[in-house]
């Protein structure tokens, strides 16, 4: 029974941390139809920055990784995808495609390809109880801070006039700027946001794996991305859910396989993945205002 | 003597990108068969490139959707041909626990390659059915889908490719003529496609898809015949690219293939077969002379050099670079056309 | 007659869409208060011509002025702000939002919270199907529910200019009889109307002057009861050139 609970736990913890990946890709796709690789980047050179200000207080070096990854978006969005407002969604995700490897490849000039130890907020990793059952610490973190984040965001999008505008962008980009939606604000405030998010995912799996490589946020955007394709793109709780049950999904089969095919898991989940999309092309949530009008 | 507007003419106008870079490639070869050996290498790698390349292009210049999952077919290719085509005697050092009609096969060349390409074709059939019914980007993420899929599939099914390990000994029949005589191929089979109705309902489609639809056409059925087409010759790109290394490595057939694929086909120009060939020559060339700074130069007692990896940067830059300011690439989505003129 | 500038005037408009031109050099006035009708079949290039006054497309050439003010190459957010509303053909409410949150859109540029709440319920007044609906989805309207939301969401940023395309598309007459009920209430409230109509007899019943296009060009203008009576006006709409109807006879 404590064994259940322990798998129950992981598998929440392990789909909140994709369902918070998948939706910063989510909150991009909303609106600007880009699927943005360069958010692994985002992760990735956020958990640097927890690197680079290690011995530092938390608090400013969790500062540090939000305010790069924040200001490492604005700058992509400027910079690359702002030009390509208006191109075909195969060139913006060819370009993000590219965005994401510059960055990375300059990374790894810059610092080298070899992964680097840091062990940030090491009591995180301790075990304690809960309801009679061990768990980690970091596990519990996980979820309170995924649950925050989701009802953050939910909140900013609903309540606020800056979130209605982002809502209304992402249903009808055009419509909206013809009543004086700034289309700009709003996509840096997207962009921005989706920083948030990655920073928060960086610094959730450093204190998980205590290992920062080059490689560490496309590994994990990889995944959020097949879960926000099966939430259904364009839908902000479809990229949650989607990426919540990719990254669910892989723990429990993890613990549901026979011990020779648990490598194989990924795999598994894809599989699961195409079923999905064979029923439901457009997504568990799909989103409104996506289908083209004849 | 007059050329009159015969039939003959006609077909040699219609060949003509064809013709023409079957000729360039093969001059390369010429050029470079009289070169010392490490030239030589650096070319015939250049000539599997192009097959990788053309691979791409015939999913991506006539769907007009971007596929990651091509190395996935390379990887199979490189594996079935490896298995079939490598001495029993290495097989067993290496894969004990292969089933015997496949431990025991040594087929030749051409028969293992053909099965590489036949097999990643096949699979791609499979995959593509479901996938193909999806929309562009849904597609193109999925298809990044199949290239993890496949890189967990044969980093762990130990038995049959030893995983994580290099499976070395393959035969290392690939030399430049080799690789020439495929890179023709490739260019002859991806010209022959897409000047087939199929092909040509396919672009149609890439322009207007709702009208296409409307207008009975098949666009799912379409795109899966270019899928498989796209993964036969990718498969053979891996057979090729297994064969020349002699050895297969599963981390070689991720990532940083996939870039460097994508890259060429953007860079020269997704829009057509000139542009595959384009993006190959000049990343190419672009990467002798990175190679060359990365080397470095004396200058009195110290040698000036990039630093490792610049070369991945300043391509992922020129990758940008295409984007931003020609998305069409350097052949600008066109053929090369007949220089003569119409009389 | 005023001696006062009319308030929208497009003068020598040409659109282009690659290799077609939808609007070939058109002029246009519309005065302070008046309701003015372009009337046309598909195709004529009236969506484009709104288009292009509302800076969704850039003209290829011509001049269009506001208020004296020119209003060419301002960005498509600014236009709003000038005065101009836009109810576009096909509605484009947002499906997902609520009735009040699609309202609360056509106040965007506005920055007085207390007249907009204001104007929020005397919409619902105006429009009690919305009051009904004001925390629906929007996109669970029928099509007549729809255009009145996105009519009163126009209304809503308080427009000197109201421009429709369309808004009788798709609707069962008795539904359009209410749109056009409204329109005439909007009338006479002293907001300037330009409206674009496929359905003649409405807009020349709504409007004071009418414009008859046709493949790009006005063939026909002048005071809407004139106009419905001219018997030149089916030729007009329908594109027949009056030099080759006289020369074939």
């Amino acid at each position: 029974m404590e064994r259940l609970v322990q798998i129950v736990v992981d598998a929440v913890s392990v789909g909140s941390l994709y369902a918070l990946t998948a939706l910063g890709i989510g909150l991009i796709f909303g609106v600007m139809r880009l699927i943005n690789f360069a958010h692994g980047e985002l992760i990735t050179l956020a958990a640097y920055t927890l690197l680079a200000l290690s011995g530092m207080p938390v608090p400013v070096m969790i500062f540090g990784a939000v305010a790069v990854a924040v200001l490492l978006a604005l700058l992509t969005e400027r910079a690359a995808f702002r030009p390509l407002r208006n191109a075909d969604p195969t060139t913006l995700l060819i370009s993000s495609f590219a965005v994401s490897f510059f960055l990375q490849k300059l990374l790894i000039l810059v610092v080298g390809s070899r992964l680097k130890g840091l062990d940030f907020l090491p009591a995180l990793g301790r075990q304690t109880e809960l309801f009679g059952v061990r768990l980690q610490l970091l596990q519990i973190v996980t979820i309170v801070v995924g649950i925050v984040l989701l009802v953050a965001l939910t909140w900013f999008l609903k309540a606020t006039r800056l979130g209605l505008h982002m809502r209304a962008a992402a249903e009808d980009f055009r419509m909206a700027r013809v009543l004086g939606v700034r289309a700009n604000n709003v996509i840096a405030v997207a962009f921005a946001l989706s920083g948030l998010l990655a920073a928060a995912v960086s610094c959730l799996i450093v204190v998980q794996t205590g290992v920062v490589q080059p490689r560490m946020g496309l590994q994990l955007v990889i995944i959020a991305f097949v879960g926000t394709v099966i939430g259904g793109l364009g839908s902000l709780p479809g990229a949650a859910l989607g990426g919540f049950l990719v990254g669910a999904g892989s723990i429990l089969l993890q613990a549901l396989l026979p011990p020779d095919l648990r490598a194989f898991r990924e795999a598994f989940v894809f599989v699961a993945v195409v079923a999905i999309l064979l029923f439901r092309p457009q997504g568990l949530i799909p989103a409104r205002g996506l289908r083209e009008r004849i | 003597m007059k050329l009159g507007r015969g039939p003959v003419l006609e077909t040699l106008r219609r060949l003509w990108p064809l013709v023409a870079l079957v000729a360039i490639v093969a001059a390369i070869a010429i050029v470079a068969s009289f070169a010392p050996a490490v030239p030589q290498r650096r070319t015939t790698q250049a000539l599997i490139n192009l097959v990788a390349v053309v691979g791409l292009y015939v999913f991506v210049g006539n769907s007009g959707i971007l596929s990651f999952g091509n190395v996935a077919f390379m990887a199979i290719g490189a594996y079935v041909s490896a298995l079939l085509t490598m001495k029993s005697a290495a097989k067993s050092v290496f894969l004990p626990d292969l089933p015997q009609i496949i431990a025991s096969a040594e087929w030749p060349a051409l028969p293992g390659a053909l099965a590489g390409g036949a097999v990643a074709a096949a699979v791609a059939l499979v995959v593509g059915w479901p996938l193909m019914r999806l929309s562009g980007v849904s597609a193109s993420i999925a298809t990044f889908a199949v290239l993890v899929v496949g890189n967990v599939v044969f980093g762990n099914w130990t038995s049959v490719t030893g995983g994580q390990n290099s499976l070395m000994g393959l035969p290392a029949y690939v030399d430049l003529w080799t690789a020439l005589g495929w890179a023709i191929a490739a260019l002859v089979i991806a010209f022959a496609y897409q000047e087939t109705r199929s092909a040509l309902l396919l672009r149609a489609s890439r322009e207007d898809e709702a009208a296409a639809q409307a207008s009975g056409v098949n666009v799912v059925l379409h795109r899966l015949r270019a899928f498989v087409v796209s993964a036969f010759l990718s498969g053979i790109a891996g057979v090729l690219l297994g064969h020349f290394l002699g050895i297969v490595r599963v981390e070689n057939f991720y990532l940083d293939l996939t870039f460097l694929i994508v890259a060429m086909l953007l860079i020269g120009g997704r829009g057509s077969l000139t542009g595959a060939v384009a993006g190959t020559i000049v990343i190419a060339l672009l990467t002798e002379g990175l190679r060359e700074a990365e080397i470095g130069f004396q200058v009195g007692t110290t040698n000036i050099a990039a630093p490792a990896g610049t070369g991945d940067v300043i391509l992922a830059l020129l990758m940008l670079i295409i984007i931003l300011f020609r998305p069409d690439g350097i052949a600008g989505g066109r053929e090369l056309t007949w220089p003569f003129g119409r009389r | 007659m005023s001696a006062i500038a009319p308030l929208l005037v497009v003068s020598g408009l040409v659109v282009r869409y690659g290799a077609v031109t939808a609007v070939r050099g058109l002029n246009l006035e519309v005065a302070d208060g008046e309701t003015v009708g372009v009337v046309g079949p598909n195709g004529a290039g009236k969506t484009s011509l709104l288009s292009a006054i509302a800076g969704i497309v850039p003209p290829l050439a011509g001049l269009v002025t506001f208020a004296g003010a020119p209003l060419s190459g301002i960005a498509l957010e600014d236009v709003v702000g000038r005065g101009i509303a836009l109810v576009p053909e096909g509605r484009h409410i947002f499906a997902a939002l609520t009735v009040r949150e699609n309202l609360l859109l056509g106040a965007t540029v506005r920055r007085d919270a207390e007249a907009v709440r204001y104007d929020i319920e005397r919409a619902f007044s105006m429009f009690p199907i919305l009051a009904e609906r004001r925390h629906q989805p929007a996109g669970q309207l029928s099509g007549g529910e729809q255009q009145q939301l996105a009519i009163a969401r126009a209304l809503l940023s308080r427009p000197r200019l109201l421009m429709l395309d369309e808004p009788s598309l798709g609707l069962a007459p008795k539904i359009v009889d209410q749109i056009y009920a409204l329109l005439h209430t909007i009338k006479s409230d002293g907001v300037t109307v330009l409206l674009v109509e496929q359905n003649a007899e409405r807009a020349c019943a709504v409007s004071d002057r009418v414009y008859v296009m046709s493949g790009g060009e006005f063939a026909l203008s002048g005071n809407a009861r004139d106009i419905a009576r001219d018997p030149r006006f089916d030729a007009a709409y329908f594109g027949v050139r009056m030099r080759e109807q006289a020369g074939a006879s």
